[in-house]
């Protein structure tokens, strides 16, 4: 699809979308959102743009490869976030019990490993979100009727 | 605090851990993947028999995530029964993956091996994760990542049949966790709380205020494991879902998956609810004749299959209806029976659908019609094969005959001989579709008529592990007797 007004509309919203979701991402432990909201919303960004360009300018954003790694990273990263509570001789997913500083409570880097989680969800969702498009389009590929 | 405290969390977190980085490492060093898979599911499994210990040195004792103690925080609760089914989820699924490491490779693509190796550790996972979880919304969202998973290990395989029993699987099952997630909301109206042992302590108040509530969770839990476990009338996804699977796929999932959802209903009404709701309502009653006529008709439905994996599918229905039917006698020796069933279940149906994958791998045989003459050139195999079934069967020296006699005991202690009849009855119906198909494999007089691939010993070695297995548990059944009887005690 061949269109300016998508294209340069969408070039001059991603940026505050991608903001937007970071934002949420970072909030997630103060306001309405986290994770999964911020992670959707930041996903959703780069959807966009593969959709009113094309695939392969999409793709230069973050491949499929990239995407697919960093979703399992993200997992991998709450896991190891909770094993950081074993560690420090707390028990599994401890925040304060292990070492975590908490901050002032309502300032941005405060909430210790919940912080840290939601980023590390944040990525996770972003990502799945990509890889699951990017895993729609190649399956129509594959069947034969792309576009 | 010693890293021994850590175990209950340290499985399931070992676990999931595995399964995230399965993709990266399939991704980068190809060659670890599978053994690091391998090497998680044997050190959890090293972890489960240390807390096996634990357990019988010092009894039952919890752990809270991150510290936090109910009614906060998620309990993980460790006692003889848990750790005997975390036992047998841990050892065959480390079991299952040895032989899964070659079959997988004739059976999937290359590229979505990595993921065949996340969702495998998913399952695994989750599982555990059920066994040990004393908080009913964590045991609601384990439940559903091992619905996920399951549907993925068997949509892996991308072709028809798979995709569209995954996406039956998948719609049913999702009403089973639908169901259980109202029963949840319905008993955290009334209670306030998550935790088995606090719903359990604020129930006998809630039965008298609110019993409409309590009726329709009790009868939502029934729904929802049923499903889950496919018991009888809500059985109807499970053969084409274990069918049309990768064998590794097919041998977990009628080996563990099933068994879990029984597991939990069984810790629904013998931890959850109070004793006097069981006694007033006849919950045990439903489970009874729900399970009698999945035992009866899932024989049935078995013998008139034509395809191998299929009539395996079929013969769970029968087969998990003894666990089901340890649960409805509502008896301490009908139960002992009936999880000892789960142990050897879980052994003997894996090892037959392993053979059903041999089968497949060395001739692309499904039929069970063709197999005439295998046993000359299968001979491992096909030995395999009958110890499995003779164990379905019940004959002595195998586990099936244990597990049937502590049932038919428990039914005749609390004075219900029709039970016995209906074992008896239903040993004889698995005989009737088990027997044809060994004594076709090694009485026939003409040759094999299909081409036959070597056996890779990989397969091989499994089987005869198994074998080992069904013939110790059915010679020295004593000491899993003994934990079991212990185990129960607690909840009677």
């Amino acid at each position: 699809m061949e269109d300016q007004i998508v294209r340069i509309t969408s070039r001059l919203v991603t940026p505050f979308i991608q903001v937007y979701g970071i934002y949420v991402i970072l909030h997630g432990h103060l306001s309405p959102g986290g994770g999964f909201s911020g992670g959707a919303i930041f996903g959703a960004s780069l959807v966009l743009v593969a959709l009113s360009f094309n695939l392969e300018v999409g793709a230069k954003q973050i491949s499929h490869a990239t995407a697919s790694v960093l979703e399992s990273g993200g997992a991998l990263g709450f896991v190891v976030t909770g094993l950081v509570g074993v560690a420090f001789g707390a028990n599994f997913l401890a925040n304060r019990a292990a070492g975590f500083p908490l901050g002032e409570a309502g300032e941005l880097f405060s909430a210790g490993a919940i912080f840290i989680i939601t980023a590390f969800l944040g990525v996770k969702v972003a990502s799945t979100i990509v890889t699951l498009f990017y895993n729609i389009i190649e399956g129509e590929e594959k069947s034969g009727d792309a576009h | 605090m010693e890293l021994t405290n850590h175990f209950p969390a340290l499985i399931l977190a070992i676990l999931l851990g595995i399964s995230f980085l399965s993709p990266i490492l399939y991704r980068w060093a190809r060659k670890a993947s599978a053994p690091a898979l391998i090497a998680s599911l044997f050190l959890a499994l090293v972890m489960a028999v240390y807390l096996l210990v634990q357990v019988l040195q010092v009894g039952e004792f919890t752990y809270y995530m991150g510290g936090w103690p109910p009614p906060w925080g998620i309990e993980f609760k460790v006692n003889l029964l848990r750790v005997y089914m975390l036992l047998i989820i841990l050892a065959v699924s480390l079991w299952i993956m040895v032989y899964a490491l070659k079959d997988l490779e004739h059976e999937l693509k290359t590229e979505v091996m990595g993921w065949y190796y996340t969702l495998y550790a998913l399952v695994v996972g989750s599982m555990a994760g059920m066994a040990l979880t004393n908080d009913l919304f964590n045991l609601f969202v384990l439940m559903e990542i091992c619905a996920i998973s399951a549907c993925a290990i068997i949509s892996i395989k991308e072709d028809r049949a798979c995709l569209e029993a995954s996406f039956k699987y998948l719609i049913l099952s999702a009403m089973g966790t639908g169901c259980f997630l109202l029963g949840v909301a319905m008993l955290y109206m009334v209670t306030g709380h998550m935790n088995y042992d606090l719903v359990n302590a604020a129930l006998p108040e809630a039965v008298e205020l609110y019993p409409n509530n309590m009726f329709a969770a009790a009868a939502l839990f029934i729904v929802a494991f049923g499903t889950k476990a496919a018991l009888f009338p809500l059985h109807v996804w499970l053969p084409d879902a274990h069918a049309s699977a990768p064998s590794p796929s097919s041998a977990m999932l009628s080996g563990l998956v099933i068994k879990i959802y029984a597991f939990a209903l069984f810790i629904m009404f013998y931890q959850l609810f109070p004793r006097s709701l069981l006694e007033s309502i006849p919950l045990n009653e439903i489970v009874l004749w729900l399970s009698s006529m999945g035992i009866m008709f899932g024989s049935i439905f078995a013998m008139v299959q034509v395809d191998l994996k299929k009539m395996l599918a079929y013969s769970s229905i029968g087969q998990i209806g003894y666990v089901f039917l340890g649960i409805g006698l509502d008896d301490i020796i009908a139960m002992t029976g009936g999880f000892y069933h789960l142990l050897v279940h879980a052994i003997m149906k894996s090892m037959l659908f392993m053979c059903a994958g041999i089968i497949i791998y060395t001739t692309g045989i499904r039929q069970i019609k063709q197999l005439g003459g295998i046993g000359q050139v299968l001979p491992i195999t096909m030995i395999a094969f009958t110890i499995g079934s003779a164990s379905m069967i019940g004959i002595p020296g195998t586990g099936g005959l244990i597990s049937k006699w502590y049932l038919a005991l428990g039914a005749l202690e609390i004075g219900r001989p029709i039970f016995v009849v209906i074992i008896l009855a239903s040993s004889l119906l698995n005989a009737v579709y088990y027997m044809p198909i060994i004594v076709n494999a090694f009485m026939q007089q003409e040759q094999f008529q299909h081409q036959v691939k070597p056996v890779p010993r990989k397969m091989l070695i499994p089987l005869i592990v198994g074998m080992a297995a069904i013939i110790f548990f059915g010679v020295f059944s004593r000491p899993a007797i003994v934990l079991l009887d212990e185990a129960l005690a607690l909840f009677f």
